[in-house]
């Protein structure tokens, strides 16, 4: 009797060939991106997504061509924090452009799609049971998100991933073998723990780590003109990856973000120096690599 | 998924995919060469796993999937942004429709309002592509 391999094809059903279209679909869409740089951290809270849209704004101000998706489909922040919540997508006949801050950043995010303060809500005809399928559901909306996008040429195309340790293998396995991670911790036991929890399940996978972003390495005192602890002790837990910088905690960095601004709008801010060299040696290591485009598969 | 005819040793074809009734989906397959008939009927979960891969049981002309490939649909009929909603309202050219349909479906309602806003707010009377070049500048895209 034949098995599964014996027989051409799957009889019409055509589901994979549907899933391998879809995937030929994101590699068109890609292909002008050279570096797609994937921020995570496993943990929550620790800054990622405003740390990715600072990080865009440095690599903007040394000349890259730069765009972000927002893959935190639930918690998005890239549109307010871009000031795009508002922004209204316009098709035209090569798909969909990529809007942009006025700094030049382009952003994609569930934000402009599903208004505040409304969930991102599913249709179901299994209702009660959303956790058998909404992941891969949620991975389907990306998919088509990265596929219908008119990325254009990039230098980087930042990837803001929601929190989960487990998961990122699953964003690495989505974004391909190409994609090089870049990770988000705090200086406190708890956050270094499961960052790296992330670090050992990327290490199963094949994607590049370029290092750790230190965030929120103290706060500084306006008053005095100095950082101070932000955490009592410094945490014992090491990571087995280089740190490509600290970045400490700026009272002004949060009042400029909820306003959409950006610290390339405030050059004299007291973190906009460590971001931008965080953004040099990003790009100083992402150079070393193979572009994205071509080896992405 | 592929099915056998295990008398004759030969793959099965699919023959229909019947609309789904309380999410159960009917999935006929045909031996080719004996013409035995089997149907596949999923429960709601494994209609729902498919459908969440944004595929359709059949390919792209089928047109019996149990939940619409759009995932947002909750939130689009919500907004009163659905599928029948996008063919009535402000008249759209058949070009500048069909850019609309190139976007993914749960990114439609918000972009329809949106474009749709946009031309009411400068007196025009329908979309047409010039009207989608102008919003797309106005946006900054």
């Amino acid at each position: 009797m034949k098995g599964y391999y014996d027989i051409v094809g799957d009889g019409g059903s055509d589901i994979l060939e549907q899933v391998e279209a879809q995937q030929a679909s994101i590699a068109r869409s890609l292909s002008g991106v050279r570096n797609l740089l994937a921020v995570g951290s496993g943990k929550g809270g620790v800054g990622k997504s405003t740390l990715t849209m600072q990080l865009a704004c440095a690599l903007r101000e040394l000349g890259h061509a730069v765009s972000i998706l927002d893959a935190d489909l639930n918690g998005p922040c890239q549109a307010r924090l871009g000031t795009l919540q508002d922004r209204v997508l316009v098709p035209d006949d090569s798909g969909v452009p990529v809007p942009k801050t006025r700094n030049g950043i382009g952003v994609v995010s569930m934000g402009m799609v599903v208004p505040e303060p409304r969930a991102v809500e599913f249709e179901s005809v299994a209702s009660g049971s959303s956790h058998t399928w909404r992941a891969t559901k949620e991975f389907t909306v990306l998919r088509e998100l990265l596929a219908c996008m008119n990325w254009g040429k990039l230098d980087y195309l930042l990837v803001d991933l929601p929190p989960g340790a487990e998961r990122i293998v699953q964003y690495a396995e989505l974004l391909g073998p190409a994609a090089l991670f870049v990770l988000v911790t705090i200086p406190s036991d708890m956050s270094r723990g499961i960052v790296a929890r992330s670090l050992d399940a990327l290490a199963k996978t094949p994607n590049r780590i370029l290092g750790y972003i230190e965030n929120m390495d103290g706060y500084y005192c306006s008053d005095c003109g100095r950082v101070k602890p932000l955490f009592p002790v410094p945490s014992d837990v090491k990571l087995d990856l280089d740190c490509l910088g600290t970045v400490p905690f700026d009272p002004e960095l949060a009042a400029l973000c909820d306003r959409g601004g950006s610290l390339a709008d405030s050059p004299g801010s007291f973190s906009w120096q460590p971001v931008q060299r965080i953004a040099e040696e990003v790009c100083r290591r992402a150079s070393e690599c193979a572009p994205y485009s071509k080896e992405r598969r | 998924m592929k099915f056998l005819c295990v008398s004759c040793d030969e793959a099965m074809k699919l023959k229909e995919v019947n609309p789904p009734e309380r999410g159960s989906l009917t999935v006929v397959y045909g031996c080719p060469r004996c013409q035995h008939e089997i149907a596949m009927l999923t429960n709601p979960y494994e209609t729902q796993v498919v459908a969440s891969l944004g595929v359709r049981v059949g390919g792209e002309s089928a047109e019996t999937e149990g939940a619409s490939k759009c995932p947002f649909s909750g939130v689009v009929q919500s907004m009163g942004g659905g599928p029948e909603d996008l063919k009535i309202g402000f008249p759209w050219t058949p070009e500048a429709s069909l850019r609309l349909e190139n976007m993914p479906e749960f990114a439609r309602p918000m972009a329809k309002t949106g474009i749709e806003t946009y031309a009411k707010e400068r007196g025009l009377t329908q979309i047409d592509a010039q009207v989608l070049e102008q919003a797309k500048n106005f946006f900054g895209m």
